[in-house]
């Protein structure tokens, strides 16, 4: 077995342990030695949690499933430890192994075959926040537990301060919804109606949840049948050995990634810029140890928690720091628990990063996740400069809730719609310019932006703009993504939710030498007033009007001086940069208009271009990117 | 010389490396050929299998033509247009503030997890983007008219910047055509150039980014792609060629190259697509109509599913990262063919695929310098190849080669015998074959277990018998021209052009608003398009479909219905195929039509196979060979048939190969391979001793 596997990261945690312990267990690989059946097991696996996932989208009621794929499908091991996740979203990659513990820690004695769990809590019931409900479904072959058959999905109403899950007021977790332990949702294959009668009570939706419960159970029905005829086909021993064998696979793949980079200590940080309550800075600080195959991130020294619902949880730090792991190397390695054995996470219990029990922390998938992925992120940059991510920028936006109004002004039915369309962009890598507008980092994009016109046939919404902003990219050799121009008419008073970052600061670091991406900006407005700047957090109710935004910007990578000229013009020509940038910030010289139909090269003054660039390649990189703020 | 009786049908399927030619005459005879194609000049590959058909035939050139009925082609010149990015240079009109859809692409990347990679290249770039004033509401009412002025403006600039082919997508003008029509006269009238592509025509969905998307592609291959049709068409008829040259579409139907010429986009699946008519001429002949073919060629293996005698058609189609919504056959395709690459990975595990040699170098035993292991080399390492000339004699397979790359690749480094790192190269690809199959069956619903497979391409019969015992089904059907799937189709294919209209309302309330009259005009067009391509009404049909979901969902389900259907009769529909595909259903759940849709049809009479000559005696094996069986088996002897020698009638007891021109088809021990009267062959498998 790799080293490290025969704890599991709550272990790790509880103990404080440092590096050197829980390595070196025995290799139970070794049992799995036939590598074709090694490589047949973990394909199977892998295809078996993906059909799952097609089941949640084509099943789901709500759109959270279907449309934002705010999902996981997951299979782990009779121990908890998750084998397979081909299919889910990244924020969720690497908190599975702590609900299936959990259940395993509440029930091991007795779970029988017919039986389903249900969970969110993240203190009492391995959660990672109250809207994510996680359904275990256990597999038995020959009377023997084999395996869980698992989804995590983010539920559209769970009662709380607040519809729709998300409360922006909330400063305790009873104010988010409702706390599940680990119940037995299902018993002996009969769902328990008081239960079931309990959890619809509980929401202001009942037929999504309804729905929604019901792909789950579907979903993990079929998985489980799947598994259960593998696990037949080559026998639960041996079966058993093999999903060892696909962990220890996984983990000696991101060992060998890690042994890569020099051995030392590198630093990492990030910041959110308001606790929901007032403006101001909360950090989240890694320090991080790379030595031996082994990788431990440290966040001692990050801010202590926050009245606020941006404070993560154990299982959510956890998938964050997978996720910085697992997109900073190469993306074949698998993703199961395994892969994670080599890391070791420490974060300090009453922190932003680990809130104690109580908190409120709805927001953590996005926002602190956010700032611990880019925190991880920089400190990785530093070990190996070669595949550094820039950072990307922070979605400033939230949502508006309101009831459309008919044709005769009676009040009709609820909505709730996200500006999704003023989405920030992505930061380069080394290879590619940053997206230019992207879902967020903790979906690593996966979240699609809506067009508008399913938008406006939705939702009594008119856009007025959803453009590329000029400007917005950080600089670099390859440049930050834009951002864009976004504004949207709400026909109806409506009741607007703000929790969002990327107002104050600049928050698409560059690297390499590349400039930070714009900071964003907000304005709300109503019908008849003047615009007014957008507030930071909190809940604004508003009459009919409008929202605008120009959504950050992606960090640049490399220094700006070295983007070939013919690139720079492009984007010049695209109306991307505008001939100041170009000139200040790429140091390039156009004369004339790019709109001009006639623009060509020629319009870059070559001569001065080369002067300045020249000047400029003699000083030393910009004190921005990757060295700072700290 | 062979001889056929006029007048005959004609399918041409030009792919990269061959051009397929399938003749089947007025008994149904077949004569089955291939000529290498010429990419820089596809009508070239084509005329020149022209030629070889009427010296085949013994006749004159013009008599081949003079004596066609119907003469259909499937080409990848839009498919390779695309690829190798050679298309026209598109200027796009879009609505003001809303510049960038294009380019936006709703963020979507198919694996989020390797953010590494970039888009591929925007089509149409920025300054190429030009935005007008003007806009229509969701229902398709104008809010704000449109500058007629400033597309006066745009389209002097496209002047200017030499734009060969205009796009234009405005919001909402899926519900209104209107305002595209008006910027389209304004531009044109400025511009002066030929090609300009309206979304509301080309494709008239809600979403601006796919039907940007989908309307900029077809732009961008039509200057390309209709000039060299229109070219081989007037070639063709000068010739001798009695009628219009009909095209294959995405979805499985033909059209005139005058019909096409307007949505070229549609041909982008035109080779795999005619895979169809294959599909419905297999089920008359196997007398099944579940089937699912499974077609396996150098590279990759594209699945299709007929279920009750209908192929799926689906809207989302994804070509080299462009996303695409027009109506296609629902083929899934995954990386395993005879030319996928096995290997180890840096911690010591097997893969197979994705990544394939291509043409050159391909399977280390061709010997042009492939050291990779592949599935070829597999199999001929495992004996179920021989060593010699392959593939109708184009390449000479070399055992020792094929030895080398699976010893040195995946052998030595997993610490197994050559034997067993072959047996398990074979292993994974067919197991990755079997999930292909499962994807689209599974998860429509489908239990895969009866449905008959078709195993055909030139990989496929090999691999058939495993794949479809695994899948718990009875038989395989192995076409004896298995490696030329597509172009027999086109033989059988309908001609076929789909109509929609977007279309929100309660389903509930399907009596109370004018459903019947949308219908009924969509029908219209169906009717008018179908005379235009010379169809006598008797000889046409039309079918009704509704796109159906939940309120609240995201997804449709496409049904099909009958003229005057209630609101009752579709619920029930709605409900049985939810429920099959979902396993539930939401009893008296509120149900929303999103659109309504009309297949035009122009039939093509059935076509059977003629009868082969009987067996009139028993039929021996030319050789045995030891050859890997499967896991349980390992290697047995097996005897050897020359397909040329077997006949309707003839039965053969596994485990056996049979060595046809362009495949060789694999059966086990104790599965039972029967010649059918068309002379195409029925494994029957064992499946008790599968246990």
């Amino acid at each position: 077995m790799a080293q490290g596997q025969d704890k599991t990261p709550e272990q790790h945690q509880a103990q404080g342990q440092d590096m050197a312990q829980g390595q070196d267990g025995p290799t139970k690989a070794a049992k799995a030695n036939d590598p074709v059946l090694l490589a047949l097991t973990q394909n199977r696996l892998d295809h078996i949690s993906q059909q799952m996932g097609h089941v949640m989208v084509r099943t789901a009621r709500s759109p959270i499933f279907s449309q934002a794929h705010d999902f996981s499908c997951f299979i782990a091991g009779p121990d908890g430890r998750v084998t397979a996740q081909a299919d889910g979203i990244p924020i969720h990659t690497g908190g599975g192994g702590f609900a299936v513990r959990a259940v395993l820690r509440d029930h091991g004695g007795s779970i029988a075959d017919g039986d389903v769990f249900l969970l969110n809590d993240p203190w009492q019931a391995g959660g990672n926040h109250l809207p994510d409900w996680v359904i275990a479904r256990p597999v038995f072959v020959g009377g023997r537990l084999v395996s869980f058959v698992c989804n995590r999905a983010h539920q559209s109403d769970i009662g709380g301060g607040a519809a729709g899950t998300y409360n922006p007021e909330a400063t305790e977790v009873w104010q988010e919804g409702v706390r599940l332990p680990v119940l037995k949702l299902v018993e002996a294959g009969t769902v328990r109606q008081d239960l079931w009668k309990l959890l619809m009570l509980n929401t202001r939706t009942p037929d999504l949840l309804e729905g929604d419960l019901g792909a789950m159970l579907g979903s993990t029905r079929i998985g489980a049948e799947q598994v259960a005829a593998l696990v037949e086909e080559v026998g639960v021993d041996t079966a058993m050995d093999y999903f060892d064998g696909i962990l220890a696979h996984a983990a000696s793949r991101m060992s060998a990634a890690i042994a890569e980079l020099p051995d030392g200590v590198y630093r990492g940080e990030d910041r959110s810029d308001n606790d929901c309550f007032e403006l101001r800075d909360v950090w989240v600080r890694v320090s991080l140890t790379i030595g031996g195959g082994r990788a431990k991130v440290d966040f001692t020294g990050t801010d202590p928690q926050i009245r606020g619902f941006k404070n993560s949880t154990l299982a959510n730090t956890h998938s964050a720091v997978f996720t910085a792991f697992a997109s900073f190397f190469d993306p074949a390695i698998p993703r199961n628990e395994g892969t994670f054995s080599s890391l070791e996470i420490v974060a300090p219990e009453g922190t932003i990063v680990n809130a104690t029990e109580g908190a409120a922390t709805t927001m953590n998938t996005v926002f602190v996740a956010h700032e611990i992925i880019h925190a991880v992120w920089r400190a990785l940059n530093q070990a190996a400069p070669d595949r550094a991510c820039a950072g990307w920028a922070k979605n400033v936006f939230g949502v508006t809730s309101g009831r459309e109004i008919g044709a005769d002004g009676s009040t009709g039915k609820p909505y709730v719609f996200y500006h999704g369309l003023a989405a920030a962009g992505a930061g380069a890598v080394e290879g590619r310019d940053g997206f230019n507008q992207i879902g967020h980092l903790c979906t690593l994009g996966g979240l699609t932006i809506s067009n508008v016109e399913t938008y406006e046939r939705l939702y009594p919404v008119r856009f007025v703009r959803q453009d590329l902003r000029c400007d917005g990219g950080g600089a670099g050799r390859w440049r930050g993504g834009t951002g864009a121009d976004y504004e949207v008419e709400v026909m109806t008073p409506a009741l607007y939710s703000f929790r969002g970052e990327g107002l104050r600061y600049q928050t698409g670091f560059g690297v390499a030498g590349g400039d930070w991406g714009a900071a964003g900006e907000m304005h709300v407005q109503e019908t008849g007033s003047a615009p007014e700047l957008a507030p930071k957090f909190g809940l604004r109710r508003l009459d009919a009007g409008r929202l605008s935004a120009s959504s950050p910007g992606g960090g640049g990578w490399g220094r700006p001086e070295d983007r070939p000229v013919a690139e720079v013009w492009r984007d010049w020509r695209d109306g991307l940069i505008s001939t100041e940038a170009a000139r200040d910030a790429y140091a390039v010289v156009f004369s004339g208009d790019p709109d001009d139909p006639s623009s060509s090269l020629d319009t870059v003054d070559a001569e001065a271009t080369r002067a300045l660039r020249d000047k400029r390649r003699q000083t030393s990189p910009s004190a921005q990117g990757d060295v700072g703020p700290f | 010389m062979v001889s056929l009786k006029a007048p005959w049908r004609v399918g041409v399927d030009v792919g990269g490396t061959f051009t397929d030619m399938v003749i089947a005459d007025a008994d149904g005879r077949l004569h089955v050929f291939k000529v290498p194609s010429v990419p820089e000049d596809p009508a070239r590959g084509v005329m020149n299998a022209v030629g070889k058909a009427a010296q085949d035939l013994g006749v004159d050139q013009r008599i081949f033509l003079e004596n066609c009925a119907f003469f259909a082609h499937g080409s990848t010149v839009a498919t390779n247009t695309l690829l190798e990015r050679k298309g026209a240079k598109v200027g796009l009109v879009t609505t003001e503030g809303f510049r960038d859809s294009l380019e936006i692409r709703r963020g979507i990347r198919a694996n989020p997890w390797d953010h590494r990679t970039p888009y591929p290249e925007v089509l149409v770039p920025r300054y190429l983007r030009r935005p007008v004033a003007g806009r229509l509401d969701t229902h398709g009412r104008e809010l704000a008219p449109v500058d007629l002025d400033q597309a006066r403006e745009i389209g002097a600039r496209f002047r200017a910047e030499g734009v060969e082919a205009v796009a234009i997508c405005l919001l909402n003008a899926f519900a209104n055509p209107e305002h595209e029509r008006l910027v389209a006269d304004a531009v044109a009238g400025s511009w002066g150039g030929d090609w300009i592509a309206l979304s509301s025509a080309i494709v008239p969905i809600i979403g601006e980014y796919e039907r940007t998307s989908t309307t900029v592609v077809n732009a961008y291959v039509a200057p390309r792609v209709v000039g060299y049709l229109q070219a081989l068409e007037r070639e063709l008829i000068d010739g001798g060629l009695p009628h219009r040259l009909f095209m294959l579409q995405s979805n499985g139907g033909a059209v005139s190259v005058r019909q096409i010429a307007e949505r070229p986009v549609n041909l982008i699946l035109s080779g795999p697509a005619a895979g169809v008519g294959s599909m419905r001429h297999f089920a008359r002949a196997a007398g099944h109509d579940n089937l699912i073919s499974m077609e396996i060629g150098g590279t990759s293996c594209d699945v299709m599913l007929m279920a009750e005698g209908r192929i799926a058609i689906t809207d989302e189609l994804s070509v080299a990262d462009y996303d695409l919504m027009i109506p296609s056959v629902d083929i899934h395709t995954v990386g395993a063919g005879g030319g996928t690459i096995a290997g180890v990975d840096a911690a010591g595990m097997l893969f197979a695929g994705p990544r394939g040699a291509g043409a050159r170098p391909g399977p280390a035993c061709y010997g042009f310098g492939g050291t990779e292991p592949t599935v070829t080399d597999a199999n001929l390492v495992l004996g179920r190849l021989k060593p010699g000339a392959y593939a109708g004699g184009s390449v000479t397979l070399d055992r020792e080669l094929a030895s080398e790359a699976v010893r040195s690749r995946v052998a030595d480094p997993l610490g197994l015998s050559e034997t067993e790192a072959a047996a398990g190269i074979l292993r994974l690809v067919e197991q990755n074959l079997l999930q292909a199959v499962e994807r689209i069956s599974i998860q429509r619903g489908q239990n895969p277990a009866r449905f008959m497979l078709v195993a055909c391409g030139g990989a496929g019969p090999m691999h058939g018998a495993a794949v479809a015992r695994r899948l718990g089904c009875r038989a395989v059907y192995v076409p004896r021209q298995a490696g030329a799937f597509c172009a027999l189709g086109m033989l059988h294919s309908d001609v076929r052009q789909d109509f929609m209209d977007v279309h929100f309302q309660d389903l509930d309330t399907l009596a109370d608003a004018p459903v019947e009259d949308r219908f009924a005009a969509l029908e219209r067009d169906a009717s008018e398009m179908l005379t235009r391509e010379g169809f006598d009404p008797a000889d046409t049909a039309t079918e009704r479909e509704v796109d159906l979901r939940y309120d609240g969902q995201q997804w449709d389900l496409r049904i099909p219905i009958a003229a005057g259907a209630g609101a009752g009769d579709i619920r029930g529909a709605f409900e049985r195929e939810y429920d099959r595909r979902f396993g539930h259903t939401v009893p008296g759940g509120r149900i929303l039509i999103t659109a309504l849709r009309v297949v035009g049809k122009g039939l093509m009479p059935p076509l059977d196979e003629a009868a082969m000559p009987a067996a009139t005696d028993g039929v021996r094996a030319i050789d045995h060979r030891e050859a890997y069986v499967d896991d349980r088996h390992g290697a047995m002897r097996c005897a050897v048939y020359h397909g040329a020698d077997l006949r309707p009638g003839h039965t053969l007891q596994g485990p056996l190969l049979i060595e046809e021109a362009t495949t060789t088809i694999f059966a086990g021990p104790r599965d039972r391979v029967e010649v059918d009267p068309a002379g195409n062959y029925l494994i029957h498998l064992d499946r008790e001793g599968d246990a």
